[in-house]
């Protein structure tokens, strides 16, 4: 069986058969294939042909997707990673390897989501789910990937099912199957086999060649490293696919909460609301400010404020070697307390990490460098956490000094600990804390105070801040943080603002509405942070070049405006944002009118600002703010008249614009001022016909006239060869206008204009050939390509903070979100293995309507579904209970009520719930509480209509009797009460269960509800009419979230809605007594009896003897004296009987004896017999056996000697 | 959310009827002598309520304080009674707004003034409305304004026929060309007076508008009968269209009867021409009473880029952009473009920038 080493084949390089070779070789390539051979590429049959065609064309469209628009941002979010499994498989082992794989650190309780950096362009946030439904049906909504823990030696579980089909209502998720506890098998043969079976099991459930990873053993309580690393790689270069759900809405995996309740408040009513904030990567889409959210788990909120924050798990900036440093390789989980710090209810751990692993740490992250110099402090704890914001912040390590001092600034840990203490006093311990610190320190601790005072503002500010960067040079940098407040930069802003309005006022000489509105502004302007921080890019500009003045009105502002205590200031920003007058108002307004008269003088030449006319002030809003208009000064008293307020309110309802008025249409200059908007008027440069036919005629101008033989040579062609010429000889106007001017660099402008020519020919040579087989398809991909294009493109240059507000905040931010009017029981119940999901809601998601859905019952499931027995829904981002009432489409429309789901097929559902998008897919169970043994989810279906009615009606057979009857006509009671009743139902259609169809007609006085009826047929008394109607069923108004987030820790998965009918009767023991005629008893047959055969006497005259009845009598009974007397013995009598008994039983006993004897001698002879027969037989058959071979031969002899003789013959 | 005054009412209640936001307007004319709601109001809302289903609407006492609970929009086949207060171009201006997000596709019967100086008239919106909303994909048959009988102003008498297919979503535009204007098209009509009126209106306008461009074309327009309405009067209907399908209209109609001087056609024919001038000078790829519709489809698109070249803001379009922030939490990019040195082409223009809100049509059943 061993391989032979062959000779390989030696190629002539020489000699003839080289040669033939190469000639060959020479043709073939200059000659094409269908050239050489064209007969085998002719069309054999135009039949086939066309067949061909199609079915690759088929192909090819089959091929297509229904092209997207690409919104996938730039920096995506982390990729969401949930591990999965049920208990006991290994999850938290395999989330701690994968965490040592990519950070090299340990984390010893996973808690809450870990999100690290796991390549130059990819994050990972790693969640574990637990065995509870609601974590996985959360979870299986945001989920990017799935990696799926199966222990090997127990097989697949429930769990795993019931998450591949939660996953799969809810978009796929990228699965990816992991097989533990390998080390079990101890056979080689059954570990093989048990992979493969699972493997193929696997399959079917996602899809074929599904990856599915070993994991074959533990090594010290860790999987093997270079598994981890392998599944590690797989991970990093795994694609997603974009889901509709999750492309259509925005949502957070919240990775941190915190209270931001007072405690006040709390010490008075531990159960009032909470305000909590919750921080996490934003995914999906662009989430708005205000907007509403739903957390699963929890309800509904509207988002009181949305702020981003600096990446806490940032990218590496540059990417220029292959692989990340460890610097790079961060780690964030504050759920799990990783950065040295953990957050309890009422304390903070500060986790010093022990042996070599810290050492390697305290390089690596600045945190642990100041969570040291925290301890070494000796503080108190109060201080200590004021300080350990700080030192959270420095955690986005890349930052800039400057900016890692805005992070500081911005620090979202603090503030959970500041609500629990009191806030003065901790704030006067850091002051105490950080006095040695340098100033700018100090700067930084006075703005922490004031974003705690009003957090609303929190946004704002930031964006001041960084306005103010921009705008002064950077030295003076130093000196505008010293004395920054902040309240007071808006208003040298809102200054800025007010008079380029003023100016826009007189530029635009729009009537005095703008003007009023401008004026109006200025009050929300100032107070509201948010607003008037924001600038557009024009607005920047302004700043830029007013620089100077803006520094001196914050010298004017800052005397006058640090006299206020920050409380006031809130309380200006939330009056004027509710449009209330406070006292406090009164005080800011003074200095505004000063400052804005000032600001005014200055700035009458700049540009007006569009924007904030629109969006920098709410023209209702201020009007009650000046009412008193002594506080306003001179300025504003003039343009607005008392009652202007009620006009405005009241105002016309009016879409026209009405026309300028200083615009005379009679004068030439206004006429000529829109000439040029005419297709008579000038063109553009590059759209002008003349231009354009110019560049034609260079194009195409080369043709020779057929017929007169003459040659017309384009001009510029000449022109081009004869470079030094053509200055003069130019006939294109504006070229000889410009010709002097470029003289100097003449080949630059020659060389431009042919590099022109030569694309612009390019252009029309693709436009013409391109196109050709461009195909609708390619159309809109490209359309979508340049809109995607154009979406990256619109708003890359403008600033985070303004962008923020045209966009909203976009996918891949990390943000802070925070929500008013949580229920307490969901910070006094967190737990952070549960997780936390914002999912935001579209517009007019938030309300509550009845949805129509197709439902299909889930064939695992082991029961039918019950109209009306409430039922878990998991719709969109919810969860809630709710009461469905199924129905089947008959055939003309009309949706019939069904008593239960059918079987194996799809039904509709009606239920009351919450607005859905169509097509949104959904699934139910009946419970969430506890573990079941059988598979829990009930049915999925699909979202088909939403609507604020129903249509469900039920079948409804009225019966009637009849107590008259003529001929076809009867009369009926029984069915109808009232003679009203009667009349609504004049004309219908009624049956009797006969099969006699009829109408009824018309209403009897007496018996009230009676009615006439005609049949077409006589009807009988017995009979019993009834008339077929439908009656719209009502759908129950149930609607209750799933409320499993508020559940005490450790009962999170027993949260129990409303009971079904079935599970009430049996939790009450109430039975309900049956109708006894629905009662089922034993079946008890009754013998038949029939009557005897009757024959006529005349028939039986006349049948056969033996087939006439015989008329014999019975046989009677025989009389007495014919009876036989019964025989008594004497006693001798009885002897003698006995032996005769006794010897005759002898002589039978002889005479049987005496027969088997018989019989035996018999058998015996019989063999012998048969034994000489079969001795007899073979002698005789030997016998006859030689005979006739002896006289075969002699036949042959003969045969053969008649044939000599024959031969002879011949 | 609430509001005061009755100022933006249809705004209102036609943006809380897209976003599904309950609305509370307290204060409708609290002050005046006639407080509360006017009839024409109510009819608005008596025709919203018309092309919902599930609308929730509470007006207090004195009809001071209105609560709105939007609905899903239905659509369907719809006959309206409009109040004779406003014209119909009042009631069909929020129409257009919303007959795209419909379940059924609309079909809209609106009975009354067909033509008033207040409001933009129902052939106004006819040339202007229907050509921008084809270009946001809302096209097709069913697109359609029919002036089936003419009303004018006192006692009105018109019929309009308005219908509109309806569409999952809206496409992103990006409209920032306007185009040179190619031909200005016109509708002189009269009804109730000498069918010459509408030649007179014709020839003055003619005489304005030919200095600029020879491809003018006014229709004349003179319905008798049962089609007339019910009072008299004659306008005049301008639209100018550019080589990128852009049209831009201006519209002038006579003094009701009995209110005000009468005007002469000339005179008429004329102020048309020159408002149609005025509207070039303004510019944009919209005209003036179109903005809002437009800002409401950019508004309303998918989470895409729109861009759109509007003339200067009207104040009604102010307005509207401060209810779509409130609404929908969507702020439009503003800039403004200053007309270049030598160019000769209105006034300035404003760029309106914005991502859209990617909203689909809840209403509409998949089968």
């Amino acid at each position: 069986m061993e391989k032979k080493e062959q000779k390989r084949h030696q190629h002539k390089h020489s000699g003839p058969k080289a040669q033939k070779k190469n000639r060959k070789r020479e043709q073939g390539q200059e000659q094409d294939e269908r050239k050489r051979n064209p007969r085998a590429f002719s069309v054999q049959s135009a039949v086939r042909m066309a067949k061909t065609f199609h079915r690759t064309q088929d192909i090819k469209t089959k091929k297509h997707h229904i092209p997207l628009v690409d919104r996938t941002p730039l920096e995506p979010p982390p990729v969401v990673i949930v591990v999965m499994g049920p208990p006991k498989v290994g999850k938290s082992t395999l989330i701690r390897c994968l965490i040592k794989n990519y950070t090299r650190q340990k984390l010893s309780d996973i808690c809450g989501p870990v999100t690290i950096v796991s390549g130059k362009k990819r994050r990972l946030t790693l969640i574990e789910c637990n065995n509870d439904i609601n974590s996985m049906i959360d979870l299986a909504k945001v989920a990017d990937l799935v990696l799926m823990l199966i222990d090997a030696s127990f097989g697949f579980e429930m769990e795993t099912f019931e998450f591949l089909n939660i996953c799969q209502v809810h978009g796929f998720p990228r699965v990816m199957g992991v097989l533990t506890h390998l080390d079990t098998f101890k056979n080689n043969k059954t570990l093989r086999k048990t992979k493969k079976r699972l493997k193929h099991r696997f399959w079917t459930e996602v899809y074929q060649g599904a990856k599915l990873f070993y994991l074959s053993g533990m090594v010290y309580g860790e999987y093997q490293t270079q598994e981890v690393k392998n599944l590690g790689r797989f991970i990093s270069v795994m694609k997603f696919r974009p889901l509709v759900w999750r492309t259509s809405h925005s949502y957070v995996v919240a990775d941190r909460m915190e209270d931001l309740t007072d405690p006040e408040a709390i010490r008075l009513n531990p159960k009032c609301d909470r305000t909590v904030s919750l921080y996490g990567y934003l995914r999906g889409t662009f989430l708005k400010n205000k907007c509403q959210v739903h957390i699963p788990g929890v309800g509904d909120f509207s988002v009181a404020d949305v702020s981003f924050l600096p990446d806490p798990c940032p990218l590496p900036e540059v990417i220029k070697k292959r692989a990340l440093n460890v610097k790079e390789r961060l780690l964030y989980a504050p759920m799990a307390g990783v950065g040295g710090l953990v957050y309890d209810k009422d304390a903070v751990y500060i986790d010093m990490p022990s042996g070599h692993a810290s050492r390697q740490q305290e390089e690596v992250r600045p945190t642990t460098e100041l969570v040291h110099s925290l301890i070494g402090t000796q503080a108190t704890l109060d201080a200590k956490m004021a300080a350990s914001k700080v030192s959270l912040f420095t955690g986005a390590a890349a930052l800039t000094p400057e900016e890692v001092q805005e992070n500081e600034k911005q620090n979202p840990m603090e503030i959970r600990e500041w609500d629990e203490k009191a806030q003065r006093e901790r704030r006067r311990a850091v002051f105490a804390d950080e006095d040695d610190d340098e100033e700018e320190s100090d700067d930084e601790e006075e703005e922490e105070e004031e974003e705690d005072e009003e957090e609303e503002d929190e946004e704002g500010l930031t964006t001041l801040k960084k306005e103010d960067e921009k705008a002064a040079p950077p030295v003076k940098k130093q000196k505008f943080e010293e004395r920054v407040e902040m309240p007071a930069f808006a208003d040298s802003d809102d200054e800025l603002e007010k008079s380029e309005d003023d100016e826009s006022e007189e530029e635009e000489d729009e009537g005095d509405e703008e003007n009023e509105e401008m004026e109006e502004g200025e009050p929300v302007k100032r107070s509201s942070g948010p607003d008037s921080g924001l600038c557009s890019e024009e607005d920047d500009e302004d700043e830029e070049e007013d620089s100077d003045m803006d520094e001196d009105g914050d010298g004017i502002v800052k005397s006058k405006m640090s006299s206020k205590p920050p409380e006031e200031e809130n309380l200006d920003t939330e009056d004027a944002e509710m449009g209330y007058e406070t006292a406090g108002a009164l005080r800011w307004k003074e200095d505004l009118a000063q400052k804005a008269s000032e600001a005014y003088l200055r700035h009458q030449l700049a540009t007006p600002n569009l924007r904030k006319l629109v969006y920098g002030t709410v023209a209702e809003k201020e009007e009650e703010d000046s009412n008193d208009e002594e506080e306003l000064g001179g300025l504003f008293k003039v343009s607005r008249p008392e009652k202007s307020k009620k006009v405005r309110a009241d105002a016309m309802d009016c879409s026209r614009f009405h026309p300028d008025s200083s615009h005379d249409w009679d004068q030439e200059e206004m006429l000529a001022s829109i000439r040029d908007c005419f297709v008579t008027g000038k063109w553009e440069e590059d759209k002008d016909a003349a231009t354009l036919l110019k560049e034609d005629d260079e194009l195409y101008g080369d043709f020779e006239d057929l017929e007169t033989g003459e040659v017309h040579k384009a001009k510029t062609k000449a022109e081009g060869e004869n470079d030094d010429e053509i200055n003069g000889d130019d006939d294109d106007d504006d070229e000889e206008e410009e010709a002097p001017q470029v003289k100097l660099d003449d080949d630059e402008v020659q060389k431009n204009k042919r590099l022109e020519k030569k694309r612009r020919l390019k252009e029309r040579f693709d436009a013409q050939y391109d196109d050709g087989d461009a195909t609708y398809f390619d159309d809109l991909k490209e359309e979508m390509q340049k809109q995607a294009e154009l979406n990256r493109q619109e708003f890359e240059d403008v600033d985070d903070e303004v962008r923020v507000q045209y966009e909203g905040f976009r996918p891949g931010m990390y943000v802070r979100v925070e929500i008013p009017a949580l229920p307490c029981e969901f910070v006094t119940n967190f737990d952070p293995h549960y997780p936390v999901i914002l999912g935001g809601l579209g517009p007019s998601e938030g309300n509550v309507g009845y949805l129509q859905m197709r439902l299909k019952k889930h064939r695992w499931h082991s029961r039918i579904l019950k109209t009306r027995d409430p039922l878990i829904l998991s719709l969109g981002w919810r969860r809630f209970q709710t009461i469905p009432l199924y129905y089947i489409e008959d055939h003309n429309g009309r949706h019939r009520l069904l008593k239960y789901t059918p079987e194996h097929m799809h039904c509709g559902a009606t239920i009351w719930g919450p607005i859905t998008p169509q097509g949104t897919g959904f699934l139910a169970v009946q419970t969430v509480g506890g573990i079941k043994a059988n598979f829990r989810i009930a049915a999925t279906g699909v979202v088909l209509d939403l609507d604020k009615s129903v249509t469900i009606v039920k079948k409804l057979k009225l019966i009637g009797y009849p107590y008259k009857i003529f001929k076809n006509t009867c009369f009926i009671q029984g069915m109808f009460n009232t003679v009203l009743e009667v009349a609504k139902f004049e004309g219908a259609s009624i049956r009797t269960v006969s099969g006699i169809k009829g109408q009824i007609k018309k209403a009897l006085r007496t018996p009230p509800g009676a009615f006439r009826a005609t049949f077409e047929d006589r009807l009988l008394m017995s009979d019993i009419a009834f008339l077929r109607s439908w009656y719209p069923v009502s759908v129950p108004q149930l609607y209750n979230p799933v409320t499993s987030l508020l559940m005490p820790v450790g009962q999170k998965d027993t949260w129990a809605g409303m009971r079904t009918l079935g599970q009430l009767k049996h939790d009450l023991d109430i039975r309900n007594k049956p109708n006894q005629d629905s009662l089922y008893k034993p079946v008890v047959r009754q013998i038949r009896h029939f009557n005897t055969l009757h024959i006529p006497k005349e028939l039986q005259k006349a049948l056969p003897f033996k087939n006439k009845p015989k008329q014999m009598q019975a046989k009677g009974k025989t009389p007495r004296d014919l009876q036989r007397p019964a025989v008594v013995r004497e006693p001798h009598e009885k002897k003698v009987a006995a032996l005769l008994d006794a010897l005759s039983s002898v002589y039978a006993y002889k005479n049987k004896k005496a027969k088997a004897e018989q019989h035996a001698k018999h058998k015996e002879f019989l063999k012998q017999k048969d034994k000489q027969d079969a001795e007899r037989q073979k002698r005789l058959k030997e016998e006859r056996k030689k005979t006739f071979r002896a006289m075969g031969q002699k036949e042959k002899k003969k045969l053969k000697s008649s044939l000599k003789g024959a031969s002879k013959d011949n | 959310m609430e509001f005061e005054g009755c100022s933006c009412f249809r705004q209102r209640l036609v943006l809380s009827t897209l976003s599904g936001k309950r609305v509370k307007i307290r204060n409708i004319r609290s002050k005046d002598d006639n407080p509360g709601l006017r009839d024409f109001e109510a009819s608005f809302i008596r025709l919203l309520d018309k092309v919902t289903n599930g609308t929730r609407i509470e007006i207090n006492q004195t009809g001071t304080v209105l609560f709105y609970q939007p609905g899903l929009l239905y659509g369907g086949s719809v006959e309206h009674e409009c109040n004779v207060q406003r014209s119909v171009g009042y009631y069909l201006e929020a129409l257009l707004m919303l007959a795209p997000f419909m379940k059924t596709p609309l079909r809209a019967v609106l009975k009354g003034v067909t033509n008033d100086p207040t409001d933009p008239s129902v052939d106004l919106l006819k040339v202007t409305a229907i050509p921008l909303m084809k270009k946001f994909g809302i096209d097709g048959d069913g697109l359609e304004i029919k002036v089936l009988k003419r009303g004018m102003a006192p006692e009105g008498g018109g019929e309009v026929l308005f219908t509109c297919p309806v569409r999952r979503s809206v496409k992103p535009v990006q409209l920032t060309e306007t185009g040179k204007i190619k031909r200005i098209r016109g509708t002189a009509f009269s009804v109730r007076v000498s069918p010459q009126m509408a030649n007179r209106i014709v020839d003055s306008a003619r005489s304005v508008l030919n200095k600029f461009i020879p491809d003018i074309y006014i229709y004349t327009d003179h319905m008798k009968g049962a089609s007339s309405g019910k009072s008299p009067g004659f306008g005049l209907t301008l639209v100018a269209e550019t080589v990128n399908g852009t049209f831009l209209g201006a519209e002038v109609v006579s003094t009701p009867q009995g209110q005000g001087d009468p005007v002469l056609p000339e005179d008429l024919g004329r102020n048309c021409a020159k408002l149609l001038l005025e509207e070039i000078y303004r510019g944009g790829c919209v005209d003036s009473t179109n903005q809002s519709l437009a800002l409401l489809y950019m508004t309303l698109g998918q989470q895409d880029v729109s861009k759109t070249l509007l003339g200067p803001l009207s104040p009604y379009t102010i307005e509207f952009l401060r209810h779509i922030r409130d609404f929908f939490q969507m702020m439009f990019k503003i800039e403004q473009q200053k007309p270049g040195e030598d160019e000769q082409k209105g006034g300035e223009k404003v760029l309106m920038t914005c991502v859209g809100a990617g909203y689909s049509n809840i209403s509409k059943t998949i089968k």
